[in-house]
């Protein structure tokens, strides 16, 4: 067989929307050994059961993850650094683990594959659902990989999950740090920055002093744990400020950038814009730099006490962008996870 | 010599915990803790010595700063802290020495030199806005010192200086995270014990210790915990989350308090915070890089020696960094940086140990 079942899985995708028609697969599977563990192809009907119940909130068993991680990989090492984006498309910020919250922002801007989505970063630590959120968004690009762009954010690092959440959170619900380990590889292949028709620059930071043109993005290996400092870091860290030129910034990686370097960064690669995440901001989105930089956060009310709104940027075929915004779900009940004593009080 | 931050690395964590200093420091905070076993936050132990009158002066003249840095700029800022809370900090740090001297007029200059810095890094981040179970740990290092320099004594004020002092500072801690909406530094999120502090559970744990029909489970009882939210440590705790976190029940935004109200005995929970501590808090090198070592908290023999410190990025030595023709800190790296030629900050960051980025 010459297709890799990737290709095998979007173009059927592709067929699939073409037609019109219910597609039925019937793939067969293979088996392979990897690393120890037997594991067998997916195939769509599969990916589509494991969406379904991941949007009931419900975790994946942990070989199920290392199939999707496997999966996942194969089509994220084929993206570019500065992936292309085709309008329309609707332009998404911080989750959080806030995973009510993420299937919200899918009623607000329209179910996948309906809707395009790019997502900018940050989609685990400090919320209660890092796992069922990351496993769902990774399930949904797996299954629509043209329709679907998950960009790394200054949280898909192994040291920053270890400080701020995913870890106690994978330990927690499967028992050890494996789950841990497949995911913060798998974000090691994540894109850094996309690229939506040659006009909007998104990325989850900021500029960065030593990229002066998307073309130098192109060009670094982004094949690793997130660096202390150069340019890639730089991406992922760096905030808009009201100061201009290049400052340091305050959380101790990246940098700050004032609005004459967005208006030059602009000029030069001939954008209309830089859409980043990153930051909490009230509405759910905030302009800086007189429009040429905007700030997009999708997760309500932050950390459940910051009372903040959240927004997405919907992009339509003409370039129109609007903002819609959105407050945090109404959860249901009590969460299903049973109680644990921590090893400290046994 | 003034304090200083040492610890750098793994290796000098593992010095550092295997040293006196950190022992004697747990011990201390082991002894405030038996001290406020089975008692009320209003059962304070009396006669009320002067040293903590006194001190107690201290924290309400503390109080009284934040009435002067009203949150003014309340439009769309991008930080989610309010950059009024600098110009408070800004002020202790004037102030402080001077409240410190005039209040205990005994100490001499040099006690007060090392004292200062820990009172000073008790209320939060100036920089980033933020606060977290590092700066609550500064405040005990304050009282650690004036304990080590004899105005306080254990054996009379260890349980005042929990139901008295830890209580004010804790109130003032509420005031300004509220008001200037101190980012939780360092938080693990839903994943961590609580978004700023650790000590009043520990404490508040002691409080409960001996209780008869409280149960850690009562934490879920709006009832009991509106009740009891005044008198215990612990309960007033719980209502301030309930009352900060208000889209979600506590099982949702605090799986942390969730599971160790399972735990049978509130004894069995107190005897775990101790455990808990010295695992999460003084052992973990993200917060124990800015803790400060003195006179009083010697630092352990062989840990990184201070000139290999990076550039630390926090509180006033940055501003230092970006303000025009500032002045020489105590942190002699920052003049190495010429600003504002970033490049230049990263390529001299790259010969350093760099603390753990925030966020």
């Amino acid at each position: 067989m010459e297709m890799t079942d990737l290709e095998d899985i979007a173009m059927q995708d592709a067929i699939e929307e073409e037609e019109g028609t219910q597609f039925k697969i019937d793939k067969e599977n293979g088996g392979t050994a990897n690393s120890g563990i037997m594991k067998r192809d997916l195939n769509i009907n599969e990916l589509d059961e494991w969406i379904s119940y991941l949007m009931k909130c419900e975790t994946l068993s942990e070989n199920n993850v290392v199939q999707l991680c496997d999966l996942a990989k194969s089509i994220l090492q084929k993206e570019e650094n500065v992936r292309n984006v085709n309008v329309p498309v609707t332009i998404c910020g911080d989750i959080h683990g806030q995973f009510h919250d993420l299937l919200e922002l899918f009623k607000i801007g329209g179910p996948a594959p309906d809707t395009n989505y790019l997502f900018m970063g940050d989609y685990v630590d400090r919320g209660y659902y890092s796992v069922e959120s990351v496993s769902l968004l990774i399930a949904l690009k797996c299954r629509y990989p043209d329709r679907i762009t998950i960009l790394r954010g200054n949280h898909e690092s192994r040291q920053i999950t270890q400080v701020y959440g995913f870890y106690d959170e994978c330990l927690r619900k499967y028992g050890s740090a494996n789950v841990w380990k497949l995911f913060t590889d798998l974000f090691d292949y994540l894109p850094i920055t996309a690229l939506v028709d040659n006009k909007i620059f998104c990325l989850h930071g900021g500029l960065s002093p030593m990229i002066e043109t998307i073309d130098q993005i192109r060009d670094l290996n982004r094949l690793q744990e997130v660096p202390h400092e150069g340019p890639m870091c730089d991406l992922l860290w760096s905030d808009p400020d009201d100061r201009g030129g290049w400052g340091i910034s305050p959380r101790g990686a990246g940098f700050t950038f004032g609005q004459d370097i967005s208006e030059q960064f602009n000029h030069t690669n001939d954008l209309e814009l830089v859409a980043r995440a990153h930051q909490l901001v009230m509405e759910g989105y905030a302009w800086s730099h007189g429009e040429n930089v905007v700030t997009i956060f999708s997760a309500p009310n932050y950390c459940y006490r910051c009372g903040n709104q959240a927004a997405i940027m919907e992009v339509d075929e003409n370039h129109n962008r609007q903002f819609l915004q959105y407050d945090p779900s109404i959860r249901p009940g009590e969460p299903s996870v049973t109680r644990k004593t921590p090893d400290y009080f046994l | 010599m003034l304090p200083e931050k040492r610890l750098l690395t793994e290796d000098d964590m593992k010095l550092w915990e295997a040293s006196s200093t950190k022992k004697e420091l747990l011990d201390f905070i082991s002894t405030l803790a038996e001290a406020v076993k089975g008692c009320e936050n209003s059962q304070i132990s009396e006669p009320i010595s002067p040293a903590i009158n006194t001190l107690e002066q201290i924290l309400v003249s503390i109080d009284k700063i934040i009435d002067k840095h009203p949150v003014l700029e309340d439009k769309e800022i991008s930080r989610f802290g309010k950059k009024e809370f600098r110009g408070f900090y800004d002020e202790i740090n004037e102030v402080s020495e001077k409240l410190i001297h005039e209040n205990f007029p005994s100490l001499t200059h040099e006690q007060l030199e090392q004292l200062t810095i820990y009172l000073d890094e008790s209320w939060g981040n100036k920089q980033r806005i933020d606060y977290g179970s590092g700066h609550e740990l500064n405040f005990m290092c304050f009282l650690f010192g004036l304990y080590k320099y004899d105005v306080l004594k254990l054996d009379i004020d260890a349980r005042n200086m929990v139901l008295i002092i830890f209580i004010k500072y804790l109130d003032i801690m509420r005031s300004l995270e509220t008001k200037y909406w101190l980012e939780p530094a360092g938080s693990h999120g839903v994943w961590g014990l609580d978004d700023y502090h650790f000590l009043p559970f520990l404490f508040g744990a002691y409080q409960l210790a001996t209780h008869k029909h409280l149960k850690p489970l009562s934490i879920h009882n709006e009832e009991l915990v509106e009740m009891f939210a005044k008198k215990y440590l612990y309960f007033g705790c719980i209502a301030f989350i309930n009352s900060v976190k208000t889209t979600a029940s506590l099982r949702w935004h605090s799986p942390m308090l969730d599971d160790i109200s399972g735990v049978k005995r509130w004894s069995k929970v107190a005897e775990g915070m101790v455990k808990m501590y010295n695992a999460e808090v003084l052992s973990k090198l993200p917060i124990m890089q800015h803790f400060y070592f003195s006179e009083f908290l010697k630092c352990p023999e062989g840990v990184s020696p201070p000139g290999e410190k990076g550039h630390i990025h926090d509180g006033k030595e940055d501003d230092e960094c970006l303000a025009e023709g500032h002045t020489h800190s105590t942190w002699g790296d920052c003049c190495g940086i010429k600003l504002p030629s970033a490049i230049a900050a990263t390529e001299i960051n790259k010969k350093k140990h760099r603390p753990l980025p925030f966020d």
